[in-house]
């Protein structure tokens, strides 16, 4: 460093602690063992969130919302200097987050990351998912084409299905009967306002967490003595290979935005009938059949209540499981929660299957 | 319209050539590239001042030479040899001008061919065995034989998409081949030659990589070490030079093919009208960033290196490579060899000599006589529209029409045949040739794929009677 730069440095840092944080860093470790592969994924999903930040922004200048919002996708989609690319970019981006979330999820459920100390960054982890789910059913109608709108209107009856309270919720987040322009407002409010309002600080919650705390080793390697366990220093060895992970996402999102560039429907029309093979996007489609499923057993309003009832009650004991699943070792408790979690993703496999075969 | 047609349903024909020739070209590359690794590590080998390291770094190239030899003689040839059976069956009209105009440049082709396998197999078998010096040299006369095979093929398949103003002039005479060094030196030939020396040499880099993975990095961390960072610099000059021998490249394509690779850039109307700027994309992407991939997982880590991490920079290399293959093949639309043949096979002189006759009367392999309406309609089908479409699955003209009656379909084919200066469709697809009776068949023989019969309608005549 020459004497200017370190001057600068040193001004700064006297402000706000890069030292700290640089000290902080060398000395943050990172664990080497057969299943550091699924350390990546944390890393990756937050790239794919950087992603949709930056297209959703270009979108922005183009996007008008309300009656309009069909004919502005049709000018991005068609018109606009690769315009095309952007939207693709973004709504592949999309789906990729979705998938990466789950299998980060999932990793860190199996590896049982979530016990002590780490309850809230399971928790935090969770509702990021919840508001991710969001962030994709809202941004899905933006568009309004034929199939995001009929999408939205089958996807809005679950919430109405809700005893009581449901039909009201249900209203609001449509602003009147039917889907509509209105809602198309409200999606975009929720969208672009109000999801990253809530979903950024948690992040950095979610963020702050993981670097508080660190990666957390599987059991089996907790298992071996100190001397045995392999470690790689965070910085920079596991930044460098996260950053070459986030290269590869890129490349298989430019892949997939060019080969399979996001296609526009239709413009809705409310009159018209649905058309054949309207289904949700792949990350709801496995509680939309169960509850179809559901729904072929108990017929009517019964079959809709004791379907959110047990989706509820599932969705609860999943997030609660650092509190009944906290001890550290690979005791009873722990193998019902591993077999707990097996089912889970069985579970969500087969229903997703059964869903797409059955729109066939 | 002198061969008979080679009829694959779903994929294509065109994509039996694309699946064999893809795989191929990351091989054969990489036995030019790898050719050059080879002598020049043990050049570097052979000149270090350390006798341990030397050691190491010769037993490491003599086990990446074994590897070479497999893949490149065995799998590499196979493939090689696989393509000049799909080209011949899938684009016989194509094949035959080129084999009439390069004969001599095919049995060189073959001749260096053959020295590569040669030199190959002695280098392996060599290690240890010869005096050292002797034993480069055979790496440097394989250097040399598998460069040349490179120079060599590069101008027939740069000619295919820049034939030059002067082949053309003799073009159809019977005196092509007069003009070889015209059409082999065409205007793509040296922007179209050092694109391919560069990915050449990032692939020799890419492919050692994984054998310079399988060294134990805890047990050779040296080795490993400098053979991961040595391997990595040779995607070093692809990555410099490629944007400017991109421009240079794109300069030198006709506008009209230029047109093609901007189409993309404000619409994503189906199939061909922006698939060129799309796969461009995947190419300028995945270029710029390989080099970041290797650079953060092989040069900064060489010892924690492992294999996963090397298939990686293999598969981005694959999809840069199967992207610009594609894009190559694509940005000749409408043509097969520019100006001169349509994808289709036609030939652009004899188009109006088919319109006047009819396309059966001209073809010797598809028709009988068969008085079906729909029967000439599926025979002009596969002779006209085949080497791009499927009816269900590559590019399917069932759902590409689906939603048009008979006469939209007709007038369909009719703005084809037209083929007029504005017409959108000229740009990359060949105009439909035939006379008006032909135009009819093919409309009637669409139409029953677009809009089938009721069930219990007469049945039509599902096939070309022989």
């Amino acid at each position: 460093m020459t004497s200017k730069t370190a001057t600068i440095y040193d001004w700064v840092d006297e402000r706000l602690g890069l030292s700290e944080l640089a000290a902080f860093a060398r000395h943050k470790t990172v664990p080497v063992h057969a299943q550091s592969f699924w350390y990546y994924w944390g890393g990756i999903s937050l790239f794919l969130f950087l992603v949709q930040c930056f297209t959703g922004v270009l979108l922005l200048v183009y996007f008008r919302p309300g009656a309009e919002s069909y004919e502005s996708v049709r000018q991005i989609t068609f018109v606009m200097h690769f315009g095309w690319l952007i939207r693709s970019a973004h709504a592949w981006s999309a789906n990729l987050m979705m998938f990466s979330i789950l299998v980060h999820m999932f990793s860190v459920f199996f590896m049982k990351a979530y016990r002590k100390p780490r309850e809230f960054g399971w928790l935090s982890g969770m509702a990021l998912l919840g508001l991710a789910s969001v962030f994709g059913f809202s941004g899905y109608l933006l568009p309004m084409d034929e199939l995001s709108y009929f999408a939205t209107k089958v996807g809005l009856e679950i919430p109405a299905a809700i005893p009581l309270i449901g039909p009201t919720i249900a209203n609001m987040l449509r602003g009147g009967p039917d889907v509509s322009e209105f809602t198309v407002q409200r999606f975009f409010a929720l969208h672009v306002v109000v999801l990253p309002a809530l979903f950024l600080p948690l992040l950095g919650f979610h963020l702050w967490l993981v670097q508080k705390h660190g990666n957390a080793a599987p059991p089996s390697e907790e298992a071996k003595p100190l001397s045995a366990r392999k470690t790689m220093p965070f910085m920079p060895n596991f930044l460098r290979k996260d950053l070459a992970m986030w290269l590869i996402s890129l490349n298989i999102l430019a892949l997939l935005a060019s080969v399979f560039p996001w296609a526009l429907g239709k413009a809705f029309d409310p009159l018209a009938p649905a058309p054949t093979g309207i289904h949700p996007e792949w990350y709801f489609m496995s509680p939309f059949e169960m509850l179809k499923l559901l729904g072929a057993f108990l017929p009517g309003a019964v079959g809709e209540i004791a379907g959110i009832l047990l989706f509820t009650i599932g969705i609860v004991l999943w997030v609660l499981i650092p509190f009944y699943d906290s001890t550290s070792a690979s005791g009873k408790r722990g193998r019902a929660a591993h077999y707990f979690g097996i089912v889970a993703v069985a579970l969500l496999l087969a229903t997703t299957a059964i869903g797409y075969w059955t729109i066939r | 319209m002198n061969y008979p047609f080679w009829d694959i349903p779903h994929i294509g024909s065109g994509w039996v050539i694309g699946m064999i020739a893809i795989f191929h070209v990351m091989i054969s590359q990489f036995a030019v590239g790898g050719g050059l690794y080879l002598p020049m590590a043990e050049r570097k080998a052979l000149k270090m001042s350390n006798a341990e390291e030397r050691a190491d770094w010769l037993k490491q190239l003599a086990s990446h030479s074994k590897f070479f030899l497999v893949l490149t003689a065995v799998f590499g040839t196979v493939s090689g040899v696989g393509i000049w059976f799909a080209i011949g069956l899938t684009h016989p009209e194509a094949t035959s001008t080129l084999i009439h105009n390069f004969v001599f440049g095919w049995a060189m082709e073959w001749v260096f061919f053959m020295v590569e396998l040669t030199t190959i197999a002695v280098y392996y078998y060599t290690w240890d065995r010869i005096d050292p010096k002797l034993h480069l040299k055979v790496g440097w006369v394989y250097a040399g034989a598998s460069i040349a095979t490179l120079v060599i093929i590069n101008g027939i398949l740069s000619f295919m998409l820049t034939p030059g103003d002067t082949w053309i002039g003799v073009a159809g005479t019977g005196h092509e081949a007069s003009k070889f060094w015209n059409a082999f030196f065409n205007p793509t030939y040296w922007p179209s030659l050092f694109l391919r020396s560069c990915v050449c040499a990032s692939l020799a880099g890419i492919w050692a990589l994984i054998t310079a993975s399988r060294i134990d990095g805890d047990k050779q961390p040296a080795l490993k070490t400098s053979m991961v960072k040595w391997s990595v610099k040779w995607l070093v000059p692809s990555f410099v030079a490629m944007p400017f021998l991109m421009i240079w490249y794109y300069s030198m394509v006709p506008a009209s093919q230029r047109a093609l690779l901007t189409l993309g850039i404000d619409t994503i109307n189906s199939g061909t009208f922006s698939v060129v700027t799309r796969m461009a994309l995947i190419i300028i992407v995945t270029s710029a960033t390989i080099v970041g991939v290797a650079y953060f997982l092989a040069y900064r880590n060489p010892t924690e290196f492992n294999l996963s991490h090397a298939l990686s920079v293999l598969l981005l290399a694959l999809m840069a490579t199967g992207a610009g293959e594609y894009s190559r093949e694509m940005l000749r639309k409408p043509f097969v060899i520019g100006r001169w043949m349509y994808s289709n096979g036609v030939r652009v002189p004899s188009v109006s000599k088919v319109n006047a006759n009819g396309y059966l009367a001209e073809s010797n392999w598809v028709w009988n006589g068969s008085p079906s309406g729909y029967s000439r309609g599926e025979a002009i089908f596969r002779g006209e529209c085949g080497s791009c479409h499927t009816l269900d699955g590559y590019r399917p003209l069932r759902q590409l029409l689906a939603g048009r009656d008979r006469t939209n379909i007709e007038n369909f084919i009719v703005m084809l045949h037209e083929n007029k200066a504005d017409s959108p469709y000229r740009r990359f697809m060949p105009p439909m040739v035939g006379t008006k009776q032909d135009v009819a068949d093919l409309a009637e023989f669409l139409n029953a794929q677009v809009n089938p019969p009721a069930p219990n309608s007469t049945k039509a005549v599902l096939t070309a009677q022989k």
